[in-house]
């Protein structure tokens, strides 16, 4: 690989990693400047470009910005299914420009309570509320098996006021982003469960919506679109939406603003 | 030197070299590879040299700034803190007691 290749191939995977546009530049000047400076191959000089912008990113570590007015804000969620209390006093507030992470054991009611700030699911106490428009991404289901990509993107993008053009523009730049190209007449039934969680995460950010929740949306993903995923995130988070989203992988927890952790389930003692 | 000894030592004196180094007068990382080498400690690649000087950028012991070269690329220097001073003193302090216990110990069992 050419000095050129290298260095463009290590600014995109900075990127991936949520390392900042000036930091990125800067690395890479100083690369640059390194292999012009001593010559050889930088293979073998700095490694592989994921290798080394990893390190990189572990030792600049995360930008802090300030956070902005509080876009979700829930209190006191209370949830009961039969005698067994799900969720029982839960409280979390996001501010623009914020990540939060809801971490806990399967069952501990994570997907719940997504579902309550998002309007699906009632509760037997407590209150959300959302400043602007919501986006969002189930852990499953959410397509329409007979339909293609672009005929999701017309719907959902109708429901948030854009124009059919608008909309499949949106949709396929979102797609690419996340290195997948949407195929004409492909049905959501023959996609592969990662494609179609691609497409759900698609449409959870058309419209620019102020808050997005994402309930586990990388599963079936490999590497590299896992870290376009949160590569995405980081975006938003940058364009000063609030974000929140349901994760078990703790590698990624240094990479968020806050944390809810939800604790398993109680019975009721009788 | 046996290379995988080579790295396994350089992981724990690496910064506090490059931070002796800094102390000494503001330099740019090639030009701190070469006199780490000069010095005995053998070739440092920039995938092992860089993250060292991000991190010790990062924790506020060093400051960077760019300068343009006399001839050829803007190069970014760095430059000790007094917080960097501190952290060296304690290390050196600290480096001089251990490397004194390994030497013994190995004198020792020779």
């Amino acid at each position: 690989m050419n000095h050129d290749g290298w260095l463009s191939a290590l600014a995109h995977e900075l990127r991936r990693r949520g390392v900042g546009g000036d930091a990125v530049r800067q690395v890479v000047a100083e690369a640059a400047a390194h292999l012009r400076d001593g010559g050889g191959n930088p293979m073998q000089v700095f490694g592989p470009p994921a290798t080394y912008a990893s390190a990189v990113a572990d030792s600049v570590g995360r930008p802090r910005r300030n956070p902005g007015e509080v876009l979700l804000e829930a209190r006191g969620i209370t949830k009961k299914y039969g005698r067994q209390t799900v969720l029982d006093g839960v409280d979390l507030t996001v501010r623009s420009g914020e990540i939060a992470a809801v971490i806990g054991a399967n069952g501990c009611g994570k997907s719940t309570f997504l579902a309550v700030c998002a309007g699906l699911t009632g509760v037997d106490k407590g209150e959300v509320r959302i400043r602007g428009s919501l986006g969002y991404c189930p852990q499953d289901g959410g397509t329409a098996g007979f339909l293609d990509a672009g005929e999701h993107f017309v719907l959902i993008g109708a429901g948030r006021g854009m124009s059919r053009e608008e909309a499949v523009r949106a949709g396929h730049a979102q797609a690419a982003a996340l290195d997948w190209e949407p195929a004409r007449g492909k049905q959501a039934r023959h996609l592969s469960g990662g494609t179609r969680q691609k497409l759900n995460l698609v449409m959870a950010g058309l419209g620019e919506p102020d808050v997005l929740l994402l309930d586990e949306p990388y599963q079936g993903f490999d590497r590299g679109t896992y870290l376009d995923f949160w590569h995405q995130v980081w975006q938003w988070r940058e364009a000063g939406k609030a974000i929140v989203v349901v994760t078990h992988l703790l590698n990624q927890l240094d990479r968020v603003d806050t944390v809810l952790e939800l604790t398993p389930a109680r019975k009721a003692v009788a | 030197m046996d290379q995988d000894r080579r790295g396994q030592w350089l992981r724990g004196v690496l910064a506090p070299c490059v931070l002796a180094l800094v102390a000494e007068r503001e330099s740019y990382g090639y030009e701190l590879a070469q006199s780490l080498d000069a010095a005995g400690l053998g070739p440092i690649q920039g995938g092992t040299l860089y993250p060292v000087l991000l991190r010790l950028q990062r924790f506020g012991l060093v400051t960077a700034s760019w300068q343009d070269g006399t001839a050829g690329p803007a190069r970014k220097y760095y430059r000790i803190t007094a917080a960097g001073r501190e952290t060296l003193r304690h290390a050196t302090a600290d480096w001089q007691e251990f490397s004194a216990g390994v030497a013994s110990i190995l004198r020792e069992g020779r």
